[in-house]
């Protein structure tokens, strides 16, 4: 569908010094995918997506849509944006202030050069996608009296009128209020999904995009230092950038004593006492490796107390707080490693049994939650 | 009223006043309208009272009589000057407007070469006195000029085939001498606007044309429409052009006929220019209704947010070589003819067309006799001081009226009125009214240079407002309002807010004040005396004395002198410019 390969685009400043931008990023998105580039500000996320929308012109790379070459730096082809057939939710909206609903979402048919339609047919088609975003009420109502909300469905129904071959969006719900963003990112999906379109999503916020995505790219620094599904990003890290950056969890290092195959289970020495882990690539024998363990894969029981089914990682502990957040409680353990010193973990749990802040526990996980950070 | 649910309306919510405010003008609007009432005020009793008195010799008035009115209408050539100043004014608006939303367009929102470049040379063209702008396009356009004499070779023609000194003159020649202008302050609409209106059009399949067409131009369009009828003011009221090229041409307009009853009657006929200014007002008022009610829609203007907004221009491609070309002609039109013919005159003993003889008789001699007059001199000295003091008290001033009057504080719509007010009078008839009030003062005031800089400073108020104004009107609401909720006061949201957002286009508004101020002719020819003598009414002597060379080897010596002021302040400018970006 779309192939990106070897995109290098980097900023200058005023003064001369070179900037941020996107280093050297390959991928290719599968039809009717819902593809996210996510990560910190900076990473170059924005400026792969404005490169693929034809908005900045790359210095190295290849764009290919479909069967068509959009950019490709040595070849010397760059096709204008005009005729990228590209759709694109900007994240101010841009909604153009003098024109009313209507004429905003039918600017796209009005203006394209390669299909000529009638005014029915316009008048048609922007019903359609102001009906399929649930605006068709608003329909005549300058575009400057719409809610942001509703700014941003006519965007989205503006880039949807022509029927793009690829749908850009560019943090199209960070301008909205919690409640109507989590409203919003379920409709889009839906829509997104409904109408097959295939779809790059930028966002910075992870659970946006664990929640949205058929695949992520975690960017950082201009690169892509890790892509796949949204559980696979989540439970299975490659790196600790990616493993802090998407939802919280435990770090740990250890020495490895002898090579681990990749998909095994070896264990590492760390100053907490052996763990099991496991390595999604091999490894050789090194020291400073790490683990990661999502703080929902630990189970916390009073020291002492009956063992149920556990892990093969165990680790003691003292509670040093404990914060009640609903259906879910999250605790802060303090694990003794040899030397009598502290390291804290962060435990989230169902409300299970009454420990309290003070009291001795025991931590235990799996080996397979227990994630050595090497790339497979 | 129909619910709406979560509408949210730009336009609504204006701020709430104080109780105290409620209940008339705060102090602060009072001490402003009060200012403006002392310069403002004078000048328009006189011109009431001379286009309802008759005039004795001694310039008292003398006997009531609504006469002057009533010729009016019996004269033919009044009719006759208004039609002639309203093709005048629509033709050189238009021109001004073209070459102007061109080139800001160009400069603002493309990525063609060379574009930065242009910002410079119209600040320095604007430094060019528009009369001798006017007498360099008479070089070129007339009789003996280059262009006849080109198309006399090219068809055979033993006359000239080109008047200059007609309609279509007058219209080029004011046309492109206010081009730079036009387009100085229509950069900054085009700067503001946010590009991701521009990128969602791209990205809607629409080509650069239609962009600039559907988005762009109209985004632009109340910025435009308000210059629009500024430029048409500013023509209609204009003095320079029809004096050089219409009166020889006997194409008068309202002004040179107002000039004319004063200086080529005898004696003057005062009633008579009193009625036709008063005339002229009329007309100008009911486009300042107009331009009011157009700039009611002002939150259109507002595009400068806290959120999302990126400066960034569109890519031409290779068409980027077609606009950067297209600049370069209009450089040449605009600036590179007429500063080459002047330059070119002021090395000739006398001036007798461009011919190849002419290249062999180069005399530095103009020059000698320039660097030589004392007062000469004393006019540069002269018209620095004036400048630099119009434009220093003309800006600050606006900048406070204009912010009052754009956040609606009670009585601050007044002081936009009262700032405005002065683009009403005629430059020729305010210099008239101002000479008469400096002339009744009970103390030695007419001919000093600080009469020239007062009156100028009235006179300039309006272009500084304008400016001011469109700076603030570029601030959104909600940055001063985040400043407010921090808890500063209103003078301090003033100084920390306001001030640093409109710096740049205050600075722009310093300096354009000052070039105005200096190269005008018509304010201040009649209220100059032997020791206030400025550059602009200089030159204006020696074309009417038909020294051309003596004129151009001090024009030139004054636009190099101009050239260097103004690039110093562009370079400042620029850097200002960025580091706030």
């Amino acid at each position: 569908m779309l192939s990106v390969s070897g995109l290098f685009k980097q900023y200058i400043s005023y003064d001369g010094t070179p900037g941020g931008g996107v280093f050297g990023a390959d991928f290719a998105l599968k039809e009717g995918e819902l593809f996210t580039l996510l990560g910190p500000s900076g990473c170059g996320k924005t400026t792969t997506l404005r490169a693929i929308a034809g908005l900045e012109t790359p210095q190295k790379g290849r764009i290919t849509l479909g069967s068509r070459d959009l950019f490709d730096s040595q070849a010397g082809i760059n096709v204008p944006m005009y005729d990228r057939d590209i759709g694109m939710v900007f994240q101010s909206y841009a909604i153009w202030p003098h024109m009313t609903v209507f004429e905003n979402a039918a600017y796209p048919l009005q203006v394209g050069r390669k299909n000529k339609y009638s005014s029915a047919e316009v008048a048609r088609k922007v019903k359609e996608a102001l009906d399929m975003v649930g605006l068709g009420a608003f329909i005549h109502r300058p575009s400057t009296q719409l809610s942001g909300g509703q700014q941003q469905r006519l965007a989205l129904a503006r880039a949807f009128t022509r029927e793009p071959h690829l749908l850009l969006l560019d943090e199209p719900l960070s301008n909205l209020d919690a409640q109507l963003r989590e409203h919003m990112r379920t409709e889009l999906k839906q829509l997104q999904k409904n109408t097959g379109v295939t779809a790059i999503y930028v966002t910075h916020d992870q659970s946006e995009a664990l929640a949205i995505s058929d695949r992520i790219a975690v960017m950082n620094e201009g690169k892509i230092v890790q892509l796949g599904a949204p559980k696979e990003i989540y439970n299975r890290p490659t790196s600790e950038f990616v493993a802090h950056f998407i939802g919280r969890t435990n770090l740990i290092h250890g020495d490895l004593a002898s090579s681990a195959a990749a998909g095994s289970t070896a264990t590492l020495a760390t100053p907490l006492g052996p763990l099991r882990c496991f390595f999604p690539g091999a490894a050789q024998a090194r020291s400073g490796i790490a683990v990661v363990v999502r703080p929902e894969h630990i189970r916390i029981r009073k020291a002492g107390a009956p063992v149920e089914a556990e892990g093969d990682n165990r680790l003691n502990g003292k509670l040093k707080a404990e914060t009640y957040l609903g259906e879910i409680v999250e605790y802060v353990v303090d694990a003794q490693d040899a030397s009598g010193g502290g390291k804290e973990f962060l435990v989230r749990t169902p409300f299970v049994q009454p420990i309290g802040p003070g009291d001795a526990v025991t931590l235990s996980f799996a080996s397979e939650r227990t994630i050595a950070l090497i790339e497979a | 009223m129909t619910t709406r649910p979560e509408v949210w309306d730009g336009s609504a919510a204006p701020m709430r006043m104080s109780v105290a405010r409620r209940f008339g003008v705060s102090p602060l609007v009072g001490i402003l309208i009060a200012v403006l009432l002392v310069f403002l005020v004078p000048p328009t009793i006189y011109l009431v009272q001379t286009s309802l008195f008759t005039t004795n010799f001694d310039g008292s008035f003398d006997q009531f009589t609504f006469r002057f009115y009533l010729e009016l209408f019996t004269n033919p050539r009044f009719f006759n000057n208004l039609v002639n100043a309203s093709i005048y004014a629509v033709g050189s608006a238009a021109v001004a407007l073209t070459l102007g939303v061109l080139q800001a367009w160009i400069v603002e929102r493309t990525n063609t070469p060379l574009r930065h470049y242009v910002f410079l040379i119209s600040i320095v063209s604007l430094g060019i006195p528009s009369v001798l702008y006017t007498v360099s396009f008479l070089l070129i356009l007339g009789k003996a000029g280059p262009l006849n004499l080109l198309l006399m070779e090219l068809t055979g023609s033993t006359t000239p085939l080109l008047n200059v000194y007609s309609m279509w003159g007058m219209v080029i020649i004011e046309g492109i001498d206010f081009a730079p202008l036009t387009f100085l302050l229509l950069s900054s609409v085009f700067r503001s606007n946010d590009a991701s209106f521009e990128e969602a059009s791209m990205m809607s399949g629409a080509g650069i044309a239609q962009t600039f067409r559907h988005i762009t131009l109209r985004l632009a369009t109340p910025g435009i429409m308000a210059l629009l009828i500024l430029i048409f003011i500013r023509a209609f009221e204009s003095f320079e052009t029809p004096a050089l090229v219409g009166r020889p041409g006997n194409v008068n307009v309202l002004t040179t006929e107002i000039y004319q009853s004063i200086q080529s009657t005898t004696p003057p006929n005062y009633g008579q220019a009193g009625a036709f200014s008063m005339a002229l007002m009329l007309i100008v008022i009911l486009l300042l209704v107009w331009y009011n009610r157009l700039s009611r829609h002002a939150e259109k203007y507002q595009t400068i947010t806290g959120k999302g907004f990126r400066p960034r221009v569109m890519d031409l491609g290779k068409w980027r070589f077609l606009t950067a070309g297209l600049l370069v002609l209009l450089f040449i039109i605009m600036i590179g003819l007429p500063v080459g013919i002047v330059v070119y005159a002021s090395f000739l003993p006398y001036y007798e067309g461009v011919t190849a003889k002419s290249f062999t008789q180069f005399t530095l001699a103009n020059y000698a006799q320039v660097f030589n007059s004392q007062s000469f001199k004393s006019s540069i000295g002269n018209t620095l001081i004036l400048g630099a003091a119009t434009a220093s008290l003309v800006c600050p001033f606006t900048a406070l009226c204009a912010w009052l009057a754009a956040r609606r504080h009670r009585g601050a719509w007044i002081l936009d009125q009262l700032a405005t007010m002065p683009l009403i009078f005629p430059a020729i008839v305010m210099g008239v009214a101002f000479l008469n009030v400096f002339l009744h003062m009970p103390f030695a005031f007419y001919g000093s240079l600080l009469s020239v800089i007062l009156a100028s400073m009235v006179r300039y108020l309006p272009y500084g407002m304008r400016y001011s104004y469109a700076g603030v009107l570029q601030v959104h609401r909600e940055l001063e309002e985040a400043s407010a909720l921090s808890g500063a006061r209103q003078a301090t949201t003033f100084l920390r807010v306001v001030v640093p957002l409109i710096t740049p286009a205050l600075i722009t508004c310093w300096l354009f004040v000052f070039l105005l101020s200096v190269k005008a002719v018509a304010a201040q020819i009649l209220l100059v005396g032997p020791k206030s003598q400025v550059i602009a009414v200089t030159l204006f002597d020696l074309w009417e004395n038909g020294q051309v060379t003596e004129l151009a080897a001090m024009g030139v010596t004054w636009m190099s002198l101009m050239t260097v002021v103004s690039t110093i302040f562009y370079l400042i400018a620029r850097r200002y410019g960025l580091s706030i970006r």
